[in-house]
């Protein structure tokens, strides 16, 4: 809730805008409970109805397992092949969370650089669109060449996807900083670094945060294309070729199983970062505050 | 600068502010200013002068090129020609306080926050007796840890103005600071603005005419392309008028009408 006085003891019961805020504090959980609950219970009722359809139709109609392996046959490859799995959803997380991270260091130091001169956007922005709008796919092979490790070339390739919105994210949210504040800032007689740091960089936070959550699912699709381009093989090889590898043996479950992981991983990414935007944001920013009509 | 800035007083006592009336506090004088947007004439050699700890509204219907005007006494534009400078001889920059047509809070700050930005910038000790007696005066003492978000429109107004009395500065610009407020608050919260900002020089720039009523001690009309200074005009009575003072509905009136007749 954004009224903070209704648990502020100094606040005079008088006053008529606390009385109303009370009101509304009493009001809001009670007729939003049945809501809450039911948001909960309805995608979980939809997720075992579908799983039960797949079951008893692969069950039913005999459906072959390196056709279409039914879920608890698949639930089974995960818990087998685990040994396997496990490892490459470990280096799969890694090479993610290292471009992810490095995006977001490389994003914002470049955001920053740029709002601080025309000059330097004008010189470094046209690269950052041609790496943007270069596929990945064919960037790949020359990364391979160049790179020391496969590591360190499906870093790169995931880096190159994630850090375009984070960069175009931030860079737009440090312009368009509203221009009666600034003038503000200059009547008080802030610093350059002043304004950026009080006004800019926190004026830039949202969109900076809607930035990370599309960087952070990109990041995961870009280090399995990658790995799908550089075909690593090995030890040190995450989910992607893992998942190539099942196809090639018609490991049917498996390739769902390596899927499925994918696919969750993604889910925790999104949540992850969703859940930093809205306790970044939930005090005073439109987008998380609940409208009071 | 630090020349003007009162001496440090417990807030009581800077409550009853110890200046004379006009109390030193510089005016403005403003000299033939002229500016131009290419072939396009906003103003032309416009020229007036306020004095110290005079309250004077600036009317005119929107466009007219008052707002232009504001930034260039505050010394956020440049002018094409002509010169804007205090009475005392010394210039304006960092000596004004501003307050705008939106209240400029910043929603990540606490009203608290928002009321000592000016120490923080500057890397003062934040006066917290001084911004707490403030707070008091327009009325939002148990608000002080509350985000903006969760004030209402009159609130946040008050916020603002005791974030622009926080600065102590001589000359107070606003830039038609209470016309999102509805009438009521807008009525309360002008009566306060006129108390506290007694002994200071202030331009108001309004497109109100009852507002120019209640609150200048003299008021201006600017109008026409280019705009042009109407001669200043007094009512009686000192500010904050009554709404219902038969010297302000009067004034109020001819204003309007001349309002009207300068944009035909």
């Amino acid at each position: 809730m954004t009224l903070i006085q209704a648990q502020d003891p100094a606040s005079t019961p008088e006053d008529p805008e606390t009385v109303a805020a009370n009101e509304d504090v009493l009001a809001t959980p009670s007729s939003r409970r049945p809501e809450r609950w039911l948001r909960f219970v309805i995608p979980v009722v939809m997720l075992l109805l579908l799983l039960g359809v797949w079951q008893v139709y692969v069950t039913m109609a005999n459906v072959p397992q390196y056709i279409l392996p039914s879920p608890l046959r698949i639930a089974q490859a995960l818990g087998t092949d685990w040994g396997i799995l496990g490892s490459a959803l470990l280096v799969t997380l890694k090479i993610t969370l290292s471009a992810l991270i490095l995006a977001l260091i490389g994003g914002v130091v470049l955001a920053v650089l740029m709002a601080q001169s025309r000059w330097i956007e004008l010189a470094l922005y046209p690269y950052a669109v041609i790496l943007q709008v270069t596929p990945v796919v064919a960037i790949a092979p020359l990364i391979l060449i160049y790179a020391p490790s496969t590591q360190v070339a499906l870093l790169f390739c995931a880096w190159i996807v994630a850090f375009f919105p984070v960069l175009s994210n931030t860079t737009q949210g440090l312009k368009s900083t509203d221009h009666n504040l600034l003038n503000l800032f200059e009547m008080y007689r802030a610093s350059r670094w002043q304004t950026l740091r009080y006004l800019q960089m926190p004026n830039a936070l949202p969109y900076f945060l809607a930035g990370l959550r599309i960087a952070g699912g990109l990041a995961l699709i870009a280090a399995v294309v990658a790995e799908f381009a550089a075909g690593s093989a090995g030890a040190g090889s995450g989910l992607a070729f893992r998942l190539l590898e099942a196809q090639f043996r018609l490991n049917i479950p498996r390739l769902f199983a390596a899927l499925f992981l994918l696919s969750m991983t993604g889910v925790v990414i999104f949540l992850g970062t969703s859940l930093i935007s809205h306790l970044l944001l939930r005090k005073w920013h439109e987008s998380s505050i609940r409208r009071e009509n | 600068m630090v020349a003007l800035v009162r001496p440090r007083m417990d807030a009581a006592a800077a409550a009853t502010r110890d200046q004379t009336p006009n109390g030193g506090n510089p005016g403005i004088r403003v000299r033939d200013l002229t500016l131009r947007f290419g072939a396009q004439t906003v103003f032309e050699n416009l020229s007036f002068e306020i004095s110290g700890g005079e309250f004077v509204a600036l009317l005119g219907s929107s466009g007219v090129g008052k707002s232009s005007l504001l930034k260039i006494i505050a010394g956020l534009a440049d002018a094409t020609a002509g010169s804007v400078i205090g009475t005392d001889g010394l210039p304006i920059p960092g000596r004004i306080a501003y307050m705008g047509q939106q209240d400029l809070l910043y929603p990540w700050l606490t009203v608290m926050q928002n009321v000592t930005l000016g120490a923080r910038l500057r890397r003062e000790p934040v006066d917290r007796p001084w911004a707490e007696h403030l707070l008091e005066r327009v009325g939002l003492s148990t608000r002080q840890k509350a985000l903006p978000a969760a004030l209402s429109g009159g609130m946040r107004q008050r916020a603002a103005i005791a974030r622009t009395l926080y600065e102590r500065q001589p000359i107070v610009l606003m830039d038609e600071p209470f016309s999102a407020l509805d009438a009521i608050t807008r009525a309360m919260v002008q009566d306060l603005a006129a108390e506290l900002l007694a002994d200071r020089t202030v331009l108001l720039i309004t497109h109100d005419p009852l507002e120019a009523c209640r609150l200048g001690h003299h008021l201006m009309v600017l109008s026409g392309h280019p705009a042009r200074l109407g001669e200043p005009f007094t009512v009686p009575g000192q500010p904050p008028r009554a709404p219902d003072d038969p010297a302000v509905l009067t004034s109020q009136g001819h204003l309007l009408r001349l309002l009207v007749e300068a944009s035909r």
